[in-house]
C-alpha cells in the first residue's frame, strides 16, 4: 500500500501543500481525519490510502479540473454581474460592529430571521487561536464574526462539519478562494452535489490576498501587540498602512512589512471579487463606512432587493470612475496571478 | 499464612526464583528490604511484602533503588540483616553509593540482589551488573537453580557479616521467573533490636587505609570461596572441552553437553562465587584441560577474569586455548539458550546435530496460526489519548518538534502504537535531562519544539532534578507528567503518589502540581481521555516559555478495570462506517490502532472486539464518520 494515494492525497500534498501554495480555504478539512485546520494552517495529520479524493477534487489550488467549474473567463475583471451598487446597513448597531457598511452582516441576519437560511458558517475571532470557521443562527452570533480578517482561516472546514451533522440550507460568507471551493464542491465525487445542495446563499468577500497567520502572529508578537486583535483593517490607497485595534486602541504598521506576509497561494489567485458567489461584497473606494456590492446570481439579486425593499440597506450608486478603478485592480490581480504562474512553471523547468 | 513465610523447613514448595530468593532472604535473618520495581527483579519485593503480613519484617517500595540501598544500609549499619533488590539497570543508579558503602564497610549483612536481563527482552539495555562487583570490589555469588538461589541468598548475609562488606547476588530473567521445587530452610527467630554503635562510624576515610580493608575483606572470602559447594565440577578428569560456566547459562550447557552424549570428553565447572574468582579451583580445573569454553549470561566477565588468572598461572599450567566471546564462539549480543550451546559444542566435537530447541518447536507449531505482532498499548490505555493529543498539536505546530521520552509502558510512543511520536529514551528520567539540554540550545538557533514526557512514578524516581535543572536554568521546557496513578509497567506497585506503602499502610500521596509549582514551573492539569482539549493546551503551552508541566491525569486502564471498569459498551454503527473510502481509509484500525477495534475484511468495516475492548470510549472522537457509537454501560 502506497502512503499516501500518490494519486489522491499524495498528489495534494505535491501539488499544493509542499509548495506552500495552500490558502487555508479549509474545504479539505472535515472531509476525513488527515488534514486538519488549526490557528492558522491547515495541516496533514496523517497519510492517507483512500484511491477517491475528494480533497483533491475540491481544493481551489489544485490542478485538479481542467479548468475552472464555472469557467467564466470575463473580459471586465470582475466576473458575471447583475447589479453593482453601493450599500451601507441602516442598523446602526449593525454598521458600528461592521468593517464598513455591515452589508454581510445585514444580509446575513435578515436571511436568518427570515429562514431563507438556517444558520451560517462565518469566521469568528478564534481568540486565543488564530480566527475559524464558526456556524452561527442567531443576531448576535453574526455580529460577533463581523470584521475583515485578512485570512481565510480554515472557515469552510465549519461548512464540512455542518454538513456532517445533517444540516441544511446554510449561508457561507468566504474569500474568493472559498467560493471557488463551493463551486469545485459541486462536481466533487461521489457525494459534492449532496453537499453543495445543502449551501443556499454563497456570499463572497472582495479579496487581494490574504495574510499567512501564523506570521502575522509572530510579526504582531515581535511588536507587543497584546492578545486578542479586536479588528484590523487596510485602508484603501495610498495610505500603505496596516491597522490593528486591541483593547489598547488602534496601532499602525507599514503595509511594507506586511506584504511579504502574503499567502504565496494567492499570488496565483486571479479572482479579487469572488466571482463564483450569490452575491459580492467588498469596501467602497472614498466612501467610509459603505460597501461596494455586485450580485451575481437570482438569489443574490433577490436577496439584495428585499433588504432594500424592506428598508434593511440604503443604497447608492458607484461614484464616477470608481467601477473603472474596481475593474481594474481585478485585472491586475487577474494579470500578476498570470505572470506568476508563467514564473512557476518556468522555474520548474 | 503465606507458605513462603513458614517458619519451619523441609518443605517442597514450588518456586518462581525470585521467590526463591525472597525465602533465602527469610530464611538469612533478613529484617529490613527495600527495592525499586523492575523486570525482572520485581517479584522479589512483592513476595517479601506478603511475607511481612506474618514476620516481623520492613519492606518498601522505594522511590529509587539508589534511595532503596542507602535505607538497607541503614538497616545494616544498625546491625540488622538487609536486602535491596533491582533490575540491572538500577544498579547503575545504585553505583555511586555503592563504591563508597564498599569502602565504609557494613555491619548487619546486607545484600544486593540485581536481576540482569540477557537480550533486553524488558529493557532498555542488556547490561551486565557483575560488573559492578569488581568495579566496587565486593563479592558476587550466581546462582544457577531457584534451590541455589533460596541457599545463595541464605548463605549471602553470612558472608557479609563475615566479611563486613555488601554482597552482590545476580540472577537473569531466566532464573527469576522460572518455577522448580524448592527444599526449605528454617525461618530463625529474629529478634535483633536495631542499634547503631556510635563508636563505629561508616565513612570512607581515610580512603586508602579503606580500600587496603576492602581487598582484605575480599581475600576472606576468597577463602570461604575456596571451600564452596557453589563451585562444583562435572565430567572427566582430563575432559577435551572444559566449560566454565556460571548462573543460569551453567543449566544451558550442562544440558547441552548430556543431550549431545558428551559426558566423557566435556567437563562443566560451575562457579557460583565468581568474584573474586576462587584461584585454587579454577587452578586445578585449568591445569586439566587446554581448551576452555565459557558460557555466561550477557558479558565476557568470567571469560576475562579466568584469562587473566590463566595468564598468571602460565608458568604452572601451560598456554590454554580460550573460546568464549573474544574468540568468536560465543554470540557478543542477545540471550543464550540451550540451543545456541548445542550448537556451539556441535561444531567443537563435529556432532551433527538437528536443532530441537524450543525456538523451532515453536516455529513449527506456530507457523501458520500467529501472526506477527507489534508492541501495543493496552485497550483504553491513557498514553493512547496522550499520544495522540500529542501528536496532534506537534503536527498543528509544524515546527518539526517531537518527543524526549523516558522509561515505562510510556516507552512504547517510540512505535505506531503511540503514533511514533518518541525518538529519544534511554534511562529513568533521562527525558527530562535531554529536554533541559534541548530547552538552551535557542541560543544557538534551534527552534524545534520539544515535548517531555515521564511517568508519575518515573518523575518521582529520576524526574525532579531534571525539572529542577530546567527551572534552575531557566531551560524553556514543556514536561508531560503522564500520570496514570499506578507504576503500571512492573505490576501496579505503590509509589509517592499513590496513597499507600508496600505494605498498605495508608500515607499523604505527594502532590506532583505542588512540587512542580513549588520548583517555579507553570502547571496545569489535562485529561489524556479528552484528546481534542488536550491537544489545543499542549499546543498553547507549546507557543510559552519557560518551564511549563501539564499533569496528564488518568488512571492505568488496568487498573481502572480492576476499580469497576469504564462506563461504556461501544459499537461500530456499519451503516456509517465506511471503511476504506474516501472520507476515512481505515483510520481507527490502521492509525489510531486501539486492540479493541478490528477491521471485518470481509464486511469491509470496522467492529469492536468485545472480548479485549474495556469501553473506554475514546475511539468515538477519533471516528470521521461517528460511526463508532457509545452506549452508556446499564
Amino acid at each position: 500500500m502506497d502512503l499516501p494515494n500518490p494519486e489522491g492525497q499524495g498528489r495534494l500534498i505535491a501539488q499544493v501543500i509542499d509548495k506552500g501554495l495552500c490558502v487555508r480555504c479549509g474545504a479539505c478539512v472535515g472531509l476525513c481525519p488527515y488534514f486538519n485546520y488549526f490557528d492558522g494552517k491547515v495541516v496533514v495529520m496523517d497519510l492517507c490510502p483512500a484511491g477517491s479524493f475528494r480533497c483533491l477534487q475540491v481544493c481551489p489550488r489544485a490542478g485538479y479540473h481542467e479548468t475552472s467549474p464555472i469557467g467564466g473567463e470575463t473580459s471586465n475583471g470582475i466576473g458575471v454581474c447583475s447589479e453593482i451598487l453601493m450599500a451601507r446597513s441602516t442598523d446602526e448597531a449593525v454598521r458600528k460592529s461592521s468593517q464598513y457598511g455591515g452589508v454581510v452582516s445585514a444580509l446575513l441576519i435578515y436571511a436568518l430571521e427570515k429562514e431563507m437560511i438556517s444558520s451560517a458558517v462565518l469566521t469568528d475571532a478564534g481568540d486565543p487561536f488564530a480566527p475559524k470557521g464558526r456556524m452561527v443562527n442567531r443576531r448576535s452570533e453574526v455580529l460577533d464574526c463581523a470584521g475583515s480578517r485578512y485570512s481565510a482561516s480554515g472557515s469552510l472546514s465549519a461548512l464540512n462539519r455542518a454538513i456532517k451533522k445533517g444540516h441544511s440550507r446554510l449561508g457561507v460568507v468566504g474569500l474568493p478562494c472559498q467560493m471557488a471551493a463551493l463551486a469545485r464542491m459541486r462536481l466533487m465525487q461521489p457525494d459534492g452535489k449532496e453537499r453543495s445542495q445543502a449551501v443556499s446563499l454563497k456570499i463572497g468577500l472582495f479579496c487581494t490576498w490574504a495574510i499567512d497567520y501564523p506570521r502575522l502572529k509572530a510579526y504582531l508578537d515581535r511588536q507587543k501587540v497584546e492578545s486578542p486583535v479586536l479588528k484590523s483593517d487596510i485602508p484603501p490607497p495610498p495610505s500603505e498602512i496596516f491597522r490593528v485595534k486591541t483593547q489598547g486602541g488602534w496601532r499602525d504598521f507599514p503595509l511594507s512589512d506586511i506584504r511579504p506576509m502574503v499567502q504565496k497561494g494567492c499570488s496565483l489567485c486571479e479572482d479579487m471579487t469572488a466571482e463564483e458567489s450569490d452575491i459580492s461584497v467588498g469596501t467602497a473606494e472614498g466612501r467610509e463606512g459603505w460597501n461596494t456590492v455586485i450580485t451575481r446570481t437570482d438569489t443574490g439579486s433577490q436577496l439584495l432587493k428585499r433588504l432594500i425593499v424592506e428598508g434593511w440597506l440604503e443604497t447608492d450608486d458607484l461614484p464616477g470612475g470608481s467601477l473603472d478603478h474596481l475593474k481594474e485592480a481585478a485585472r491586475n490581480k487577474r494579470d500578476r496571478a498570470r505572470q506568476a504562474e508563467i514564473d512557476r512553471s518556468t522555474e520548474n523547468e | 499464612m503465606n507458605s513462603i513465610s513458614e517458619k519451619t523447613g523441609g518443605r517442597e514448595l514450588l518456586l518462581q526464583g525470585n521467590e526463591a530468593i525472597a525465602r533465602g532472604a527469610l530464611e538469612g535473618g533478613v529484617k529490613f528490604c527495600a527495592g525499586y520495581p523492575g523486570n525482572p527483579s520485581s517479584e522479589i519485593i512483592e513476595t517479601l511484602i506478603q511475607a511481612s503480613h506474618d514476620l516481623p519484617l520492613y519492606v518498601e517500595w522505594s522511590v529509587n533503588e539508589k534511595v532503596a540501598l542507602e535505607a538497607a544500609a541503614a538497616a545494616s549499619f544498625a546491625g540488622c540483616r538487609a536486602l535491596a533488590s533491582m533490575k540491572q539497570n538500577g544498579v547503575n543508579v545504585v553505583s555511586d553509593f555503592l563504591t563508597n558503602l564498599a569502602l565504609s564497610g557494613t555491619k548487619g549483612g546486607l545484600v544486593l540482589v540485581t536481576c540482569d536481563d540477557p537480550g533486553g527482552i524488558s529493557s532498555t539495555n542488556e547490561e551486565d551488573a557483575r560488573l559492578f562487583a569488581r568495579l566496587a570490589q565486593i563479592p558476587l555469588l550466581e546462582p544457577a537453580t531457584p534451590q541455589e538461589a533460596l541457599e545463595m541468598t541464605r548463605w549471602a548475609f553470612e558472608l557479609s557479616e563475615i566479611i563486613a562488606n555488601i554482597v552482590l547476588l545476580r540472577s537473569v530473567s531466566r532464573l527469576s521467573h522460572t518455577r522448580s521445587n524448592v527444599r526449605t530452610g528454617e525461618i530463625p527467630e529474629n529478634e535483633t533490636k536495631p542499634v547503631f554503635d556510635t563508636s563505629t562510624p561508616f565513612h570512607t576515610f581515610p580512603v586508602v587505609v579503606k580500600d587496603r580493608a576492602r581487598y582484605d575483606k575480599l581475600k576472606r572470602a576468597v577463602k570461604l570461596y575456596e571451600s564452596s559447594l557453589f563451585n562444583c565440577y562435572q565430567g572427566p578428569d582430563r575432559p577435551e572441552v572444559l566449560i566454565i560456566s556460571s548462573g543460569c547459562a551453567w543449566n544451558y550447557a550442562a544440558e547441552a553437553v548430556e543431550i549431545l552424549g558428551l559426558g566423557e570428553r566435556a567437563g562443566v565447572l560451575k562457579l557460583g562465587t565468581t568474584w573474586p574468582l576462587p584461584k585454587s579451583v579454577l587452578e586445578k580445573h585449568l591445569g586439566s584441560c587446554d581448551r576452555i569454553l565459557f558460557v555466561e549470561e550477557i558479558d565476557s566477565f568470567l571469560e576475562d577474569n579466568v584469562k587473566s588468572l590463566g595468564a598468571d598461572l602460565n608458568k604452572d599450567i601451560g598456554p590454554k586455548e580460550y573460546m568464549g566471546r573474544a574468540s568468536g564462539h560465543i554470540p557478543l549480543c542477545g540471550e543464550l539458550s540451550p540451543s545456541v550451546i548445542l550448537h556451539i559444542l556441535g561444531k567443537l566435537f563435529n556432532i551433527s546435530w538437528k536443532d530441537i530447541g524450543y525456538q523451532s518447536k515453536i516455529q513449527e507449531l506456530t507457523k501458520d496460526i500467529l501472526p506477527p505482532r507489534e508492541f501495543g498499548f493496552c485497550p483504553g490505555c491513557p498514553h493512547r489519548g496522550s499520544y495522540y493529543a500529542i501528536k496532534t498539536a506537534l503536527t498543528w505546530d509544524e515546527r518539526n518538534g517531537f518527543v524526549s521520552g523516558d522509561i515505562g509502558c510510556y516507552s512504547l510512543g517510540l512505535f505506531p502504537t503511540g503514533f511514533s511520536q518518541v525518538k529519544s529514551v534511554h534511562a529513568m528520567g533521562s527525558g527530562l535531562g535531554i529536554a533541559s539540554g534541548y530547552g538552551k540550545l535557542d541560543t544557538f538557533g534551534f527552534d524545534q519544539p520539544v515535548i517531555t514526557v515521564v511517568g508519575d512514578s518515573t518523575f518521582f524516581h529520576a524526574g525532579l532534578t531534571g525539572l529542577i535543572n530546567a527551572t534552575f536554568n531557566q531551560s524553556d521546557i514543556l514536561l508531560l507528567i503522564l500520570d496514570n496513578s499506578a507504576t503500571a509497567m512492573t505490576g501496579f506497585q505503590p509509589h509517592p503518589g499513590s496513597g499507600a506503602t508496600a505494605m498498605g499502610e495508608p500515607t499523604v500521596p505527594v502532590d506532583i502540581e505542588g512540587i512542580c509549582r513549588a520548583l517555579g514551573a507553570h502547571v496545569e492539569v489535562g485529561d489524556p481521555y479528552d484528546m481534542e482539549n488536550t491537544a489545543q493546551t499542549i499546543y498553547r503551552l507549546m507557543q510559552q516559555t519557560g518551564p511549563r508541566v501539564l499533569v496528564m491525569r488518568r488512571k492505568c486502564a488496568l487498573v481502572q478495570g480492576r476499580q469497576g471498569g469504564f462506563p461504556y459498551r461501544m459499537r461500530v454503527n456499519p451503516d456509517l462506517c465506511v471503511g476504506e473510502a474516501c472520507g476515512c481509509g481505515r483510520y481507527c484500525t490502521r492509525v489510531f490502532r486501539c486492540p479493541g477495534l478490528v477491521w471485518d475484511k470481509g464486511a469491509g468495516k470496522a467492529k469492536i472486539d468485545e472480548v479485549i475492548c474495556v469501553g473506554c470510549g475514546i475511539c468515538a472522537d477519533i471516528c470521521p464518520q461517528e460511526a463508532i457509537e457509545r452506549e452508556k454501560n446499564p
